[in-house]
Formats: C-alpha cells, structure tokens, sequence
C-alpha cells in the first residue's frame, strides 16, 4: 500500500480525529489500529469508566435520595453486573462502530495490525493473516501510553488488575485494595465501592489526586469517600503481595512500619507511561526525552522532518481532548497551513464523588509564576436552587483572579456536573476574559452554571446568595472569603 | 544576567529582521563583539556586545523582526565566575542524535522522492524555538481565533501592542499589524489587510521538482516595496533615443585626467547632472504625494537614488545633494556606495531620502525597460546601452553614438505631455554636455 499523503498510528482519541481532518482537508490518509478504533479512551478507559459510574451513582442514589424525595421501592434494589457489563460494552461497541463510520465516510483506509517503521518512509504492519507495508509521505504517530507496574506486581488482570481488568469484572470483588490514589484509582474506587465492595487505597503521596488538583477540592472528595466507605491510607507505599487461596495478601509500608492486609483482588493505577519503546521508533531516529515521551516541537514534529507525534506519547497532560486538539493541529499543519500548539489551558476533569474538574491555574502555580496579588472567590452549591432541587449540595466553585486586572488565572471546581461546567472557565482563560465578564454574563436560572457567576461575583467582593463583608471592610487585597 | 536589548539604530529605525547569529549559546564574547547582523530598510548592522560575559540563551531566530528594545539575548556577565563555568557545558548538550539507521534510511526508500529528500534533511532534535511566528507567550491576551489568525497572517503576536481592555490583542489589531512578520521600518503605511493585496498559495508539483524558501531580508524588502509602488502608482513609461557623440568624446577626452585621480567615472554622474538641471525646470518630477494628506509636497532638495545590482538583490544607495557635488565627487561616492552595496553593508541612511532614482541596466543589455517608480518618488529615469548606430548626416553616412532613456512616471502627478517635455529637456541636456556648464555654481 503506498503513496498515502497522510498515515496514522494509533486510532485513540488524537489518531482517528488526526486521520478524520486529514481526509477532511483532501489529503489521502491511512490508520492503522492494532485493537479496536477509539483506542483506550472509548474502549477501556474514559467511556466505560463513565458508563460504571453513571451506574453506580443512579444505584446509590436509588437506595440513598429516593426515600427523602418519596420515591417507595418495594423489594430489594441489587445490581445485575453481567447485565452492566453488557450494557456497558454495548455503549463502547456504539462509539467505536461511531468512529468506523465516521473513518469510511471520510475515505480514510483502516488498516488492522502492529505498525513498526522500517524506515521513514515505510511501516511494516503485521496482522493475524498477514504482513504488508505502508508507504506515506507523512506520519502521525498517536500510539498513546499504558499503566505503569510497580516492583511485586506484575498486571495479570487477574489477582493485579489494571484500570482495563477492573472495568471488566463481571462481579464487585468484595475486598480490592487500589495502589495508587490518583484519578484512575479514585473513579474505579467510587463506582465499585457503590457497588458494595470493600476499599482500601494505598496512596504514596501524603495526599489523594497529589499535585495537581486544588487541595480544598479534594479534600471534599476525601470527605465523600470516607462517607460510602472507603479507607484511605497515605504515605503507604506497597512493597509486595502473595496469594492465599484465592485471596492475596498486601504488604506496604507506613512511616517505616510494615503493615499487611488481605484483599480479594489489587488495582494498580500508579500512573501511565507513553509506549514509545515500540514502533521500532529509536531504529529511525525519533528522539525521546528522559521521560520517554517524543521531543515534539510546538507543531508537534519530532525530530524526523516528516514524522509528527501527538495525545500521550507526546507528553502531558495524557488527556484525551489534548490528543484530539494535537490532531486537529497536525492534520492542518501537514496540509499547510500555519499552525501551532498554542493553547492557554488544558482542563482537567476528574469523575470522582462529586467530580472535581479545573482550567488554568491552581494558587500555587500563580505564586510560582509570579503572580502575588491574588483575588479568590468561591461560592458553594449548597447556596444554588438547582444543587440543592438535585439533592448534590457537595462542592464549590473557586475562582482565582489577578487583582491588578481581574483577569481570571484558574477555575477550580467541585460539585454536581462540574465536569460540564468547566468548559466556560476554559473559554473565559482562552478567550483573556476577566472576572467582571463572568459576572456580567446572564446565567440562565435555575442551573448549576449560576454557580459560575456567583463565584465570580464573589471574586468581585458581591455575590448575591452568600453573605460577604463589604469590601470595605476588609484588609489586604487578597481577602479571602 | 543580562538582558541584552536591540539598540536604537538612530534614523527613525524602530525595528529590524535578524539576519543571523554571530555567536551561540555557551561562547564567550568580549565587549564590542558583534553578536548578530540584524537588517533596517534594506541595511544591515552588527550588532555589538555591550558587555564581557557569556551567552546564556538566545531569544530570537533568523527571520524574525525584532523591535528596539526587544530582547536578542541573555549574557551571562563575566565577574560571576562560577555561573560563567556552568554556562559552558551547554555547548555540548546541543541536541545532535543522528543513528546510523536514520542517514541510511534515504537509500532504501521506496517512497516518493518528495520525502526521501525531507528525511534527508532531519532536524537534530526538536526545539520550542522553531516555529514561526513563535507560540504566544503567557502575557498575551488573545483569544484563540485571533492568535490563529495571527499565526496565518505570519505575525508574531507577543511583539503587538493590544489596543483591547486590559491590553486585549483584537482581531483588527492583528490585521493592521502588516500581515507579513510585523511592521517594517518606513513601510508604515503598507498592509495587505488595507491595501487588499490578496496572498493567494501557491500548490505547485511539489516533489523535487519544486523547492521551497522563506521570502527573507532583502528579497522580503523588495518585493513589498515594489508591490506598494505598483499598487499606489499609475505608471506610464517614455522612451527616446539621443544621440551620445559629444557625451561620449567628452568622456573619452576626459578619461585619462580624470583617472589619474583613482576614480573611475562612468556615464552615470553625467546622466546625474543633466537630470538634476532637467528637475529644476520639472519641479513636479521632484516631487512626492503624501496620500494621508492629499497634498503634494515639492523638494527644494536633489538626493538622487541610483539602483544597485548585488548578490542578494536590488539596493537603491541615495547620493544626498548631488547638485552641490561635482562629477567627479559624485563619481567618487557611487564607488564608495556600490562598495557597501556589494559587501551588504549599507547604513539605513545610504539609502534614506531620495528624490529621484536611475536605474541603469545598460551595463548588462537590452534596448528599453519599464522600470518600477521607487515610492515615494514619482519618476524614474532608466538609461540603456551606448550603441554605434550609422545615420544620414548632411546627405553622408555617419556614425553616431547612441543611447536609450525611459522616463517612468506617476500619472497622478504628471502628464503624457510633460513627461515627454522632460525627456526632451533631458536628451537636449545629454546629447549636449555644453549646455550642463550652464547649470554649473
């Protein structure tokens, strides 16, 4: 197969939507897949995670919320996992047959198999039946990145599970201990432990989702897990495991002291590596950082002239919506058009109980920039008449502005939907807005993004629905409510 | 540490391109060192070091159009001798992977020829500095739409001044930015987005039969002027014959006295001196039109501009109040200014001011041309090759010395009508090197 314009590896999140805008701009374009279109995002990672845990909150709402809003449910409320497990996959099977569809309609050639360049210029790709080459003028690789392991425990899928393993047991496990207390560790802990299994999480941080999330959003995290049951263990760090019987036995070690625990199963989600160590990238000369991601420069080019890398294995944030923007990107640039990485934020979202979702800033990277004199504002939930008629009164919003000129730094928020509410902080960064923008937008009544409003009317030293000491009244001009 | 700002060049300069990088990262410069060529209107400058110290990371690349003050370079100053140390091993960590596998891969390819060529030529590892314009920094307040739209339009959107709310880039502030990597020094006026130049792309073959370049330094300066010309100017163009005898005696006659003052004096001087009395009786051809104003502004001034072929491109070296100047002062001068022109080291005040340009392409062939009017300047004389040429003189054979002239001019200025009185004001002067002692102070 030959004279492709464009071929793409990996047809993840940033791959397919790379090879969509390719065709889309009339350039002839390959992907090649080894597991299924959608890659991990819509088969083993975002969507199905998403799909469990929208189940298990309906679940614990039904045994939770229902009675104190009158809704009798006579019987026993259970779940029929291998009934979710259906549904679930037939929701991944859904947006994967999506994308195919969306690859044929744009006349882009899928191609199934392992890629590994033989030169520049050439990939070999080997499938079940075959072995073909792929010549193309220009490359994108978007190959994504996989679950790290830790000395003593090797993933089996088994007894050590990886996010893959866990989002496809087909019963709750009654004990699972999660070694690791990021983000992947926390969705998976929430929804099972909803579920009905009992969990332990061994963080190494002295804190959950350490370092990059606000600290007073995880701590109502923190509080909501401690509420359905889970245990939290920080400064742990997990040495080994042994089987026995069917169960294993955890060891790990807190403030220098051993400490073991028996679970049915382990969940290891200490973080994801790119997987660079394949496509025979080091035999052409790509080079990689000290990390192992692909040096890219801000037109996401590696350092062979006609190779480019985008999404995971092109270096953080390892989020979906980065990959797919890098894409877009790449697409246009090898089309020829001027582009270039060139984003103020990249908003994170975390799925958690309630979710926690953020753009721009935290506190302390404003300080670490250089940016002193800051003007926080907040507003809770429990204060909006949509929070509270949804009975999801957890969580706030937190807005951190420059005082010199009211331009917002950073969004942080946790609560109901916080997930669909960061994308206007995202604008309101990308765009330059300032706080009086937010504040002066009309948000529709009654809804959750009120709450924005207020917060940045808060920011401003006046929101309505909380009580505030005039501004004149306050010392210093970060006054802090 | 210090940060190392481009100076004021004086003339009004307010930014020039970067040409190129005279030191690296990691070397050692002493005071007066020059650093970097950087480019004005059309003149390139050293740049010197202000200080001793060490290079410690270089902020702009080739191509980029850097305003005074804009910074060049950080320089590590010399006393700090144990920071200086650490400076230096940065020369070795310069990213250079090149395997074997890669240099062999061109040979086995079985692709288009196209990308053999493009893995050929590999970067050495990858850097945040190499794309143009460079990716907005921090500070800059833009939304997404309008930094692509700058990125498109080839500007670089850190250097702009944003005319929003808390220093907010707009759209408009884009679009009127030139629209070609910033503003260039006396070219004030020219933007595509006003003018309505449109850029459409070319797509070409592509492949290696086509090779592609960024339109840079001179080449850049040349085309937008000469665009800017033939977009503002109507022009028409004149042409003549004049018989050169005497002009040519004169000379010969002149030649050997003249060259025992090491000057070589061509026609051009001449040409000069006869045009300058020709202006005088035309003041309309030295003139310019301020188009903001809607006026005419007449010189009392004769700084005559003559165009200069080099290496790099076309050059116009202006000699200032060439009527006080003798022949063979001004003789003197265009070797001094070719000399420069050649060695691309004219001052942006060589060729600032002129009134009036020749352009001689009579030295390389052809009979006539039409030559594009170097605006603000509303003509251009155009002199040709000296021909032998047989006439019918007094019922005899002759031969007779002969030479082409154009007059191109702008339209909105001048007539038909007077601009064929002015060639023949010129050609009685030229044809009759007499008549020039009539001028003569």
């Amino acid at each position: 197969m030959a004279n492709f314009d464009v071929c793409v590896i990996g047809a993840g999140p940033g791959g397919y939507v790379a090879a969509i805008r390719s065709a889309q701009l009339g350039l002839k374009t390959c992907i090649i897949e080894r597991e299924k279109l959608g890659g991990v995002c819509l088969n083993v990672g975002c969507i199905p995670s998403k799909a469990m845990i929208t189940a298990s909150h309906f679940y614990h709402r039904v045994q939770h919320d229902a009675a104190e809003m009158g809704i009798k449910i006579s019987g026993k409320v259970s779940v029929d996992m291998a009934q979710l497990q259906a549904w679930k996959n037939s929701v991944c099977d859904r947006m994967s047959g999506g994308v195919q569809q969306l690859l044929k309609g744009n006349n882009v050639e899928v191609v199934s198999g392992e890629a590994n360049f033989k030169n520049a210029t050439t990939l070999t790709v080997k499938s079940k039946d075959a072995t073909q080459e792929v010549v193309a003028k220009n490359f994108i690789i978007a190959t994504g990145s996989r679950p790290i392991e830790i000395p003593g425990f090797a993933i089996d899928e088994k007894l050590v599970l990886s996010s893959t393993g866990a989002l496809a047991l087909e019963t709750a496990p009654k004990k699972l201990v999660v070694i690791g207390g990021g983000y992947i560790g926390l969705e998976i802990a929430s929804y099972l432990s909803k579920f009905g299994t009992e969990i332990v999480v061994l963080e190494a941080n002295k804190e959950l989702l350490f370092g990059v999330v606000d600290k007073e959003c995880v701590q109502v995290v923190a509080r909501k897990l401690k509420k359905i049951g889970v245990q939290v263990v920080t400064d742990a760090k997990a040495k080994s495991y042994k089987k026995s019987g069917s169960s294993v036995e955890i060891t790990y070690e807190v403030n220098g002291k051993e400490e073991k625990i028996s679970a049915d199963k382990i969940l290891l989600t200490v973080g994801r590596k790119p997987n660079s160590d394949q496509l025979n990238l080091k035999g052409i000369g790509i080079a990689l950082d000290e990390k192992g991601f692909i040096k890219v420069n801000p037109k996401r080019l590696t350092s062979v002239a006609n190779i480019y890398a985008i999404g995971d294995i092109a270096g953080q944030p390892m989020l979906a919506h980065k990959a797919s923007h890098e894409g877009v990107l790449v697409a246009e640039v090898i089309a020829g058009k001027n582009r270039a990485y060139d984003v103020k934020t990249v908003p994170a979202v975390i799925f958690t109980d309630p979710e926690i979702a953020s753009a721009g800033m935290t506190e302390e990277e404003c300080k670490a920039k250089g940016f002193t004199d800051l003007k926080i504002g907040k507003f809770p939930f429990a204060a909006n008449g949509r929070a509270v008629s949804m009975m999801e009164t957890d969580g706030f919003i937190k807005i951190i502005s420059n005082a010199k000129n009211n331009l917002v730094l950073g969004v942080h928020m946790v609560g109901p939907e916080a997930s669909n509410l960061i994308s206007e902080a995202a604008l309101a960064i990308e765009m330059g807005a300032t706080v009086d923008d937010i504040a002066l937008t009309i948000h529709p009544h009654p809804t959750l993004g009120e709450t924005m409003m207020e917060a940045a009317e808060a920011t401003l030293g006046h929101a309505i629905h909380v009580i505030q000491r005039p501004l004149s009244q306050r010392k210093g001009p970060a006054a802090h409510l | 540490m210090l940060e190392f700002k481009l100076p004021d060049l004086g003339e009004g300069v307010t930014e020039g391109e970067l040409v190129q990088w005279l030191v690296k990262v990691g070397d050692s410069v002493n005071v007066d060192q020059p650093l970097a060529e950087v480019m004005t209107d059309k003149a390139t400058v050293e740049v010197p070091s202000p200080q001793k110290g060490v290079v410690k990371e270089i902020r702009s690349k080739p191509g980029d159009i850097i305003k005074v003050g804009g910074v060049l370079l950080v320089l590590e100053m010399a006393d700090s001798g144990a920071t200086a140390k650490q400076a230096a091993p940065a020369k070795t960590t310069a990213p250079a992977p090149s395997s074997p596998s890669q240099k062999a891969a061109p040979s086995e390819l079985k692709a288009p020829a196209a990308t053999s060529s493009a893995v050929a030529k590999s970067a050495n590892g990858v850097s945040a500095q190499e794309v143009h314009p460079p990716v907005a920094q921090s500070h800059v307040l833009a939304s997404p739409g309008t930094r692509r739209l700058a990125r498109e339009l080839n500007v670089d959107i850190n250097v702009l001044k944003g005319s929003g709310p808390v220093g907010r880039v707009t759209r408009e502030d884009v679009s009127q930015s030139g629209g070609s990597g910033g503003l260039e020094s006396g070219l004030e006026t020219y933007a595509p987005a006003k003018t309505g130049i449109p850029r459409p792309a070319f797509t070409g073959m592509g492949g290696e039969m086509e090779v592609r370049e960024p339109i840079r330094g001179i080449r850049r300066k040349i085309a937008e002027k000469m665009q800017l010309s033939k977009h503002i100017i109507p022009h028409f163009t004149l042409m003549d014959e004049a018989n050169v005898t005497e002009l040519f005696n004169t000379r010969e006659k002149l030649k050997s006295k003249m060259e025992k003052t090491g000057v070589k004096v061509t026609y051009l001087p001449f040409v000069i001196k006869a045009l300058i009395a020709t202006m005088r009786e035309f003041p309309k051809t030295n003139a310019s039109i301020d188009d903001e104003k809607q006026e005419i502004v007449y010189k009392k001034y004769f700084n005559i501009g003559f165009a200069a072929d080099t290496d790099n491109g076309l050059v116009v070296p202006v000699i200032k109040n060439a009527d006080f100047k003798s022949i063979l002062q001004i003789s003197q001068e265009i070797v001094e200014l070719s000399k420069k022109a050649r060695a691309n080291k004219l001052a942006p005040d060589d060729m600032k001011g002129s009134c009036i340009s020749v352009t001689n392409i009579g030295s390389v062939g052809g009979t006539y041309a039409t030559p594009i009017i170097n605006h603000p300047e509303v003509a251009i004389l155009g002199m040709y090759k000296i021909q032998d040429k047989p006439v019918i003189q007094d019922g005899k054979l002759a031969s007779i010395k002969t030479m082409n002239f154009t007059i191109t001019a702008d339209h909105r200025l001048i007539d038909g009508a007077e601009a064929a009185r002015f060639l023949k004001a010129f050609m009685e002067r030229i044809e009759n090197p007499g008549v020039l002692m009539l001028d003569l102070m």
